[in-house]
């Protein structure tokens, strides 16, 4: 690829996260104008405690996306995780220290093992995961049909914590979010990532090795959702075997709206981490003037439309 | 065995790998028939099939539709939601008596046909991949439902949709001769009509379609249209047999149509399917269903089953390209 090639991709991609900033702006001064509490210190550490489970599992949506597949097991993860979290915690109060690493662990297993079944199947990422999806789902309500268990109050401290009054959780997802784009960009496996998403068959050819990257991916993905998954159940308190069933389809639309393309190879985190402060914002925001959350659907499928319009018209 | 013709290439005598791979699904049908009848006497009673045929059958509407999209590589996330929908805007007419269906048969198809044009319309002109524009279609159509009835499920219906959904004429439910009625004219449009021959040359490869004076667009438009107006149909003989309409009507007949669809040979990358043996695939699906109920298992079990069902028929299928 030339350098100027790849000059204009990345102007192209400043422009995506320039438009969805001054969106941002926009919504911030349409808030402050409609209500005198959209914009107050409380809102907005509100409006930062809740970003981190859609932050992340739109943070692993984007890995996968990034490398040319699609993750639809991650509402079902998370699910499946609240529900051994709060299970188990509610056994063993006092084994929090066991449970947090078994539960990301078991997760990134998940997720690696989606990311085998694609590369030793050859089978097509939507077919595997929403299979595996089905599959984590099924075993999830045998196990627990309704929502259930509970955790130790320490732990659910964790959720609300604050430092200096901005939430914990928001500096974490920060620094996940910094780490992430430091590693995509600077280091060689994080821009392999990019290479098997632009053009898998090339990738192969310069002696990447795409089967790992890809496996690496999906086993990121499934990190992410075990983190989610974490500050999730240390919010709600209980393990709910259908709470993340929206999650996945919700962890599509901040990496569409943030510039990332769905073929794979092209985009980043901070285009994620832009769309999931413009989802959260206009949720809040529609919350604030009074919208029902019915006409939320809605207006999320047009966001997407809108957001894969205008990028793919720029492209063209 | 066939009279040799030497024109046709496809006419060498098939290995035992293609006959294995052409007839799979019967020969897995039948075992799962098969394990059935040992594992429950149940199973072969005339009612229990006419009962699992009759919970097939709007299942099978979709997957026809499913397939005519499949096969432009296509695909089509908005079913459920739009048979849910279908089902809420049947209940709008404030409907007690029969006149009124066929009024809100004539709604639900402009209505789908619409869903369906839109869909297309994403995917030929706007260049949305299928997977986000029938996402995005899925959700605003969930919002809209949900909008209109505030959540709480209706039960305003015409009694003779109920005859739609469960009734029998000379003993042979009605919804599945429906849906043999749509399959066979479905059947003929894509294997034995020109626009047929359209649909297959634009999901093998659109760029030579188009060089052949397709225009792929408008086949892959129709395509959507057609694939939710049979969602629509399904929708409307889903909720005669549900009886009250909740707004979830349909829920989960996305993965299944296109579990099904893939079971039956349907390949995602385009171009390559038949109706019929999806159709097969239903039946399979809804086997395995009733199996894991006579069984005694815990109805999650479907869920489980139904996963690896999916992944491992797409790797078996896959196989087949190499």
């Amino acid at each position: 690829m030339s350098a100027i090639a790849m000059d204009i991709r990345r102007n192209r991609l400043m422009i995506s996260y320039l438009i969805v900033a001054a969106l941002l702006v926009v919504l911030a001064v349409a808030g402050g104008l409609l209500s005198d509490r959209f914009l107050t210190w409380r809102n907005v550490g509100n409006l930062f405690q809740q970003l981190i489970v859609l932050g992340m599992v739109s943070l692993g949506q984007t890995f996968v996306v990034l490398m040319g597949g699609i993750d639809l097991a991650i509402g079902s993860l998370v699910s499946a995780l609240t529900v051994f979290l709060a299970n188990f915690l509610e056994w063993r109060p006092d084994l929090v220290w066991l449970a947090l690493p078994l539960a990301l662990v078991a997760a990134t297993a998940v997720g690696a093992l989606n990311g085998l079944l694609t590369v030793v199947l050859r089978v097509h990422s939507l077919i595997v995961t929403l299979g595996m999806s089905s599959v984590i789902f099924g075993a999830t309500l045998m196990y627990r049909k309704e929502p259930g268990g509970s955790v130790p109050r320490a732990f659910a401290d964790v959720a609300y914590a604050k430092v200096a009054g901005i939430p914990v959780s928001a500096i974490i997802l920060v620094a996940i979010f910094a780490l992430a784009g430091l590693w995509l960009q600077r280091t060689r496996s994080g821009r392999s990532i990019y290479f098997v998403g632009g053009d898998r068959e090339a990738a192969r050819l310069n002696g990447l090795p795409v089967d790992r990257i890809v496996v690496l991916a999906y086993a990121l993905s499934g990190l992410c959702a075990g983190i989610a998954a974490i500050f999730l159940t240390a919010r709600t308190g209980v393990g709910d075997p259908r709470i993340g069933v929206a999650l996945t389809l919700q962890s599509v639309t901040p990496v569409v709206v943030g510039g990332t393309i769905l073929a794979g190879g092209r985009g980043g985190v901070l285009g994620t981490f832009l769309g999931v402060l413009l989802v959260t914002m206009l949720n809040s925001l529609l919350n604030f003037v009074n919208v029902s959350s019915y006409f939320q659907w809605v207006i999320q499928g047009l966001i997407i439309i809108v957001a894969v319009g205008i990028h793919t018209s720029r492209r063209r | 065995m066939a009279p040799l013709d030497t024109s046709m290439p496809r006419s060498r005598s098939p290995s035992i790998a293609t006959i294995f791979e052409r007839y799979g699904l019967v020969v897995f049908l039948a075992v799962l028939m098969a394990v059935a009848a040992l594992a429950s006497p149940t199973f072969l009673r005339p009612a229990n099939l006419v009962n699992v045929l009759t919970i097939a059958a709007p299942l099978g509407m979709v997957v026809i539709g499913q397939t005519f999209v499949i096969l432009v590589r296509g695909l089509d996330l908005s079913v459920a939601s739009l048979m849910a929908t279908v089902a809420v805007l049947a209940t709008a007419f404030k409907a007690t008596t029969n006149d009124v269906i066929p009024l809100i048969f004539v709604a639900a198809i402009l209505f789908s046909a619409v869903v369906g044009f839109l869909n297309g319309w994403l995917v030929a002109r706007r260049n949305v991949s299928p997977f986000l524009a029938t996402l995005a279609m899925m959700i605003i159509l969930q919002g809209i439902r949900f909008a209109y009835t505030g959540g709480a499920p209706i039960s305003t219906l015409p009694p003779g949709m109920g005859f739609l959904a469960s009734g029998r004429i000379l003993g042979v439910p009605v919804n599945l001769m429906t849906l043999a009625v749509l399959a066979i004219a479905f059947g003929i449009v894509l294997h034995r009509s020109r626009l047929g021959r359209e649909i297959f040359m634009v999901g093998t490869n659109p760029r030579a379609a188009f060089l052949n004076g397709v225009a792929p667009d408008r086949v892959i438009i129709l395509c959507y249209v057609i694939c939710s107006v049979c969602a629509g149909i399904g929708g409307l003989f889903l909720l005669g047999y549900v009886g009250t309409v909740s707004n979830w009507v349909g829920q989960g007949y996305e993965l299944d149509s296109i579990v099904a669809a893939v079971m039956g040979g349907v390949a995602l990358t385009g171009g390559r399917g038949n109706i019929f043996a999806a159709l097969l695939g239903v039946a399979v699906l809804m086997v395995i269903n009733n199996l894991v109920l006579l069984l005694g298992f815990p109805i999650e079990m479907q869920l489980i089953i139904k996963g690896i069902i999916i992944i491992g028929a797409a790797a078996f299928y896959r196989t087949r390209l190499v």
